[in-house]
């Protein structure tokens, strides 16, 4: 079964290459130091990297969809051993244990995990003969969600967990569940987190009355969700209000490491200062290199974004965000088309990994969202994490290639 | 619910919204930042720094029962280095003339207490106002300087305060990794021992944080705005059982008499210490800025070992104080009761081949258990010692608090050892060992070993009717937001004697000082009637340790004290005195004065 290379989506694999070679134009210029004749080669590995991620790419592209249909839980305890092993002989990289040593190269497992999760959610989704609203449908795939969940938020690493959840919620929608089961769902957290602030948590409340208006689930789930929410709300800040000053402030730490003002509280304030003095087209590249960005740990992995800010300025930033928002789009439509419910559901799911880094990263970056440590797909210094995106963006047009099998 | 269920269509639409939705927000955060806001972040990258500033909580106070201050804050200043905008060649050089310090000492306080390149490192403490002033007028001739007002700890009377309240110090990288605690960073200052030690999470409160921007010339500008500083919160304060006019007492009356010792005094119903002290002492005030090397240097070599925390820590023979828990366990045992007469004592008595004298040559002739404790006879503890056996024995002491902590909230405390055949075997090989080594244990002497505060624990069973309270000196919580916590006192344990039991041996300690030949008959007075036992110890270092152990009044105590002087001689010459002193003090004098002085207001009003 040969590919008809002609046939392929060379739109979405185009968008998925600028951006990597737009990364690599930015590590280097984040690792540029012309002072320093020791010059850090960031640039050049991640060149490798990018060559290593097409051609695992063309190797997606080549397997057969039955294959992934056919191994999708074996791949996913594969997974979770993977992340077992960061228990054991897990480096401790900036107080979290994520990844370790093969050889010469660093592992992340949360990557492969978040590969694993979406490959046996999409199988379980797409085969189950349970009703779409049924409790058991909802209880396995939440079952399969948090065992890697729970061995991600111990590490500790928020981030892929939150990565996991978004994946789980995403999928539920698109498999066809009502949205407002899910914002029943994830309402009382939401609530739990906005009652920290009585105002936030009124508007917060107001929206969801608004909501359940719209939708109109019937009066009782209405006044269920409602009720709900009223309760979390009133008891978060009871509870809150037991706890000593310094847990509280550990909650807070690990909820928003920006608040740690020794560590990425800081990078924070530098990251939006370098976008910022970007102003609309940048300081010209390499230019940007003696700014405060200089001096941040993190510039060639969590915080590229705000090189290419800096850089070149809001012209740049639209540009990147109009690419992620092609492969958004074609994302959507492969997986809409697809007559196949596992590989819609692959697609979608695919398409909501990258968006989702893609929006935590750059709110990050902007303070608009807390530190997380997720890269920002496709840009980011990293192997796992560029061999990763090189994957979705494969799933993506093999799903797209074979979209009217069933 | 089936008009809930969606098509492709609609979730293809509502993704697309919701998705073009969070689009916008990224980008309208983006213009905000990069076209309204641009000249505000360009000036910012072009010149200003944001330097961090860790605002530092005000330490939790500490007060006696009587909300006297024991322990407070005066302002210092510290000077610091902040890594990044030190030039290289003149910030070190000028700061090393400005503090007196060699350079290569300034560098190797810079590397030692780095945190980040951006927050200011501590280089010395403890600074007057006037290097403080050179640096605010000559600011950019020491780029990369900056100073902050700090508080330092003061203990403002000398009432061997160490003992219980401790110190702060400078963490050490030890603590860091061993605590394990983030509140901790380098240069922070941590309580080092005693309740500073103890209660340093609720005295330290929690560090907040101030972002202030700083011009390339390095004058400060103002905080910067764009993000809001982290109020610091204060400690707690904490108030203590301790009575401080109390403590001080004890400490000028020992002070004046002797060198070394420990007095402990507590209040049997509730367990609270309300005076603990160790001699000699010596002011912690020390600790507070950098140690001279000669006052540290002294405090090492002496070799009275003021360091050494003595009633928490001195490990010392009971002596005849001890002689309560052969008498409790017999009665209990059953091997004797109140009126069975031993063999009379003759100044001593043969065991085996070898003679055990009693401590009075002259002999007391054919004693019960009152008239043997009111007279401290050896021969009869000796005998009943014999009948029970090592193990027995040990047991009691055991269940007297004996050989383990008491648990008390401070830091440094000691267990003790209760010898058992067991420790024997071990420390002299199964069975080579004597039989008669119980003799020594029933009049508290031997391996025996125990910690003042135990044995002040074991008399507050007696005088509390056998139930014993977890000693402890914490009172009451004040959080810095006006929340009061008690401290509850809790029973520890329960002395392993019946009532009856219990109130023959009440009655010998009455003897002790209301009988005939009671060994501190000088302590008798009109006020109250006090029960209490002398001790002393045979110290194979020099001279006798001199004990006296007592509570009063005796039939309902408020007090338990008990004094240990060390190479002092008979208890009854030295420690019951000065033990009669404190209580009269405490039970008398204060409660006069209090009344005087109600009595002064009275009449002051018109």
């Amino acid at each position: 079964m040969n590919l008809d290379y002609k046939q392929l989506d060379w739109k979405l694999i185009g968008a998925a290459l600028l951006l990597s070679l737009i990364g690599i134009l930015l590590i280097y210029s984040a690792q540029f130091d012309a002072t320093s004749e020791t010059s850090q080669n960031f640039y050049m590995k991640q060149m490798i990297w990018v060559g290593l991620a097409l051609l695992v790419f063309l190797i997606v592209i080549n397997i057969p969809l039955r294959m992934i249909d056919f191994m999708a839980y074996l791949f996913y305890a594969l997974g979770l051993v993977l992340l077992m092993l960061v228990f054991f002989v897990g480096h401790a990289k900036y107080g979290a244990a994520r990844w370790f040593s093969l050889g010469a190269i660093n592992v992340t497992p949360s990557d492969i995990a978040k590969l694993a999760l979406l490959i046996a959610l999409s199988r379980f989704l797409a085969y189950t003969k349970l009703r779409t609203h049924s409790l058991s449908r909802l209880l396995i795939s939440v079952a399969i969600t948090f065992v890697p969940v729970a061995m991600v938020i111990v590490q500790p690493d928020l981030g892929t967990s939150l990565v996991f959840v978004a994946l789980l919620f995403s999928l539920w929608y698109w498999s066809g569940m009502s949205p407002f089961y899910i914002l029943l769902i994830i309402s009382p957290l939401i609530s739990l987190l906005a009652a920290f602030h009585w105002l936030a948590w009124i508007v917060y409340l107001i929206i969801l009355i608004g909501f359940i208006l719209v939708l109109r689930p019937g009066f009782l789930p209405g006044a269920f969700a409602v009720s709900i929410n009223l309760f979390f709300g009133i008891l978060a800040p009871i509870a809150w209000n037991r706890l000593a000053d310094y847990q509280k402030l550990r909650i807070l730490t690990f909820l928003d490491p920006g608040r740690d003002p020794r560590g990425a509280g800081y990078q924070i304030i530098q990251s939006k200062i370098a976008m910022g003095s970007g102003g609309l087209i940048g300081k010209g590249y390499l230019e940007g290199s003696q700014s405060q960005l200089k001096f941040l740990p993190e510039r060639h992995t969590d915080f590229i974004f705000s090189v290419l800010g800096e850089e070149f300025g809001f012209v740049g930033t639209l540009i990147v965000i109009g690419l992620f928002a092609f492969i958004c789009y074609r994302g959507i439509q492969i997986a809409a088309r697809c007559r196949s419910k596992f590989t819609s559901y692959l697609a979608w799911g695919a398409m909501t990994i990258l968006l989702f880094q893609f929006f935590v990263n750059v709110g990050m970056t902007l303070g608009l969202m807390p530190v997380t440590g997720l890269p920002l797909p496709l840009l980011s210094y990293g192997g796992t994490s560029q061999i990763l995106s090189w994957i979705l963006i494969g799933l993506l047009v093999v799903a797209d290639y074979h979209w009217t099998e069933y | 619910m089936r008009h809930l269920s969606t098509s492709t269509d609609t979730r293809v639409k509502i993704s697309g919204t919701l998705v073009t939705l969070a689009l916008m927000i990224i980008i309208g955060t983006l213009f905000y930042h990069q076209i309204l806001r641009y000249r505000f972040f360009a000036e910012q990258s072009e010149s200003n720094r944001i330097r961090i500033q860790p605002v530092i909580p005000k330490r939790g106070l500490i007060f006696d029962r009587n909300m006297e201050v024991l322990s407070d804050n005066r302002l210092s200043f510290t000077v610091s280095l902040v890594p990044f905008e030190r030039v290289k060649n003149v910030t070190v050089p000028r700061l090393s003339k400005l503090l007196g310090i060699d350079s290569s000492e300034v560098e190797k306080r810079a590397r030692a207490n780095f945190v980040s390149r951006y927050m200011p490192t501590p280089i010395k403490r403890g600074l007057g106002i006037d290097t403080v002033s050179i640096l605010e007028e000559q600011g950019p001739y020491y780029p990369g300087i900056t100073y902050s007002a700090e508080s330092v700890r003061r203990y403002p009377d000398s009432i061997s305060a160490e003992s219980f309240l401790g110190h702060v110090g400078e963490v050490s990288q030890d603590e860091i990794n061993s605590e394990k605690k983030k509140e901790y960073r380098l240069g922070s200052l941590i309580g080092k021992s005693g309740i500073e030690k103890k209660y340093d999470l609720l005295l330290r409160g929690l560090e907040g944080t101030k972002y202030i921007e700083v011009s390339a010339k390095g004058q400060i500008v103002g905080p910067y705005e764009d993000k809001q500083e982290i109020p610091a919160i204060p400690g707690a304060d904490l108030v203590l059982t301790i009575d401080k006019a109390l403590q001080k007492f004890v400490v000028k009356n020992f002070d004046s008499v002797q060198c070394c010792g420990a007095v402990v005094v507590m209040n049997p119903k509730t367990g609270g210490v309300l005076a603990l002290a160790s001699f000699p002492h010596f002011d912690p005030n020390i600790f507070s800025g950098v140690i001279p090397p000669d006052i540290w240097q002294g405090i090492i070599a002496d070799t009275n070992h003021p360091m050494l925390n003595r009633p928490l820590a001195g490990l010392y023979p009971p002596g005849s104080t001890a002689k309560l828990i052969t008498a409790g366990a017999a009665l209990e045992m059953g091997l004797v009761n109140e009126n069975t007469l031993l063999k009379p004592c003759f100044g001593g008595m043969q065991f085996g081949n070898r003679f055990f004298r009693c401590w009075n040559p002259g002999g007391h002739g054919k004693v019960n258990v009152y008239h043997a404790i009111e007279q401290s006879c050896d021969v009869y503890f000796y005998q009943i010692g014999q009948i029970m056996g090592v193990d027995p024995w040990g047991e009691y002491a055991e269940k007297c608090g004996f050989g383990s902590k008491t648990g008390i909230d401070l830091t440094g405390e000691k267990a003790g050892i209760v010898p058992n055949s067991k420790y024997y075997d071990e420390l002299y090989g199964p069975r080579k060992w004597s039989p008669y080594l119980i003799l020594n244990l029933a009049i508290g002497q031997g391996e025996f070993i125990i910690t003042p505060l135990q044995l002040a624990q074991f008399y507050c069973g007696l005088a509390n009717k056998g139930r014993v309270y977890q000693p402890h000196l914490l009172k009451q919580i004040i959080e810095s937001n006006g929340d009061i916590h008690d401290v509850e006192p809790i029973v520890s344990f329960t002395l392993p004697f019946s009532r009856k039991t219990l109130n023959i041996l009440r009655e010998s300690l009455k003897m002790v000082i209301s009988g005939e030949h009671g060994t501190a008959r000088s302590l008798r007075n009109k006020y109250y009637e006090i029960a209490g036992k002398t001790g002393t110890a045979q110290n194979p270092h020099g001279d006798d340790h001199s004990w006296f152990s007592a509570f009063a009044p005796a039939d309902d105590a408020e007090i338990v004290v008990v004094v240990l002087v060390e190479n002092a001689g008979h208890g009854s010459e030295v420690a019951a005195p000065l033990a009669g002193k404190i209580m009269k003090y405490y039970l008398v004098d204060s409660r006069q004065k209090e009344l005087t002085a109600q009595k002064g207001t009275l009449t002051e009003q018109p």
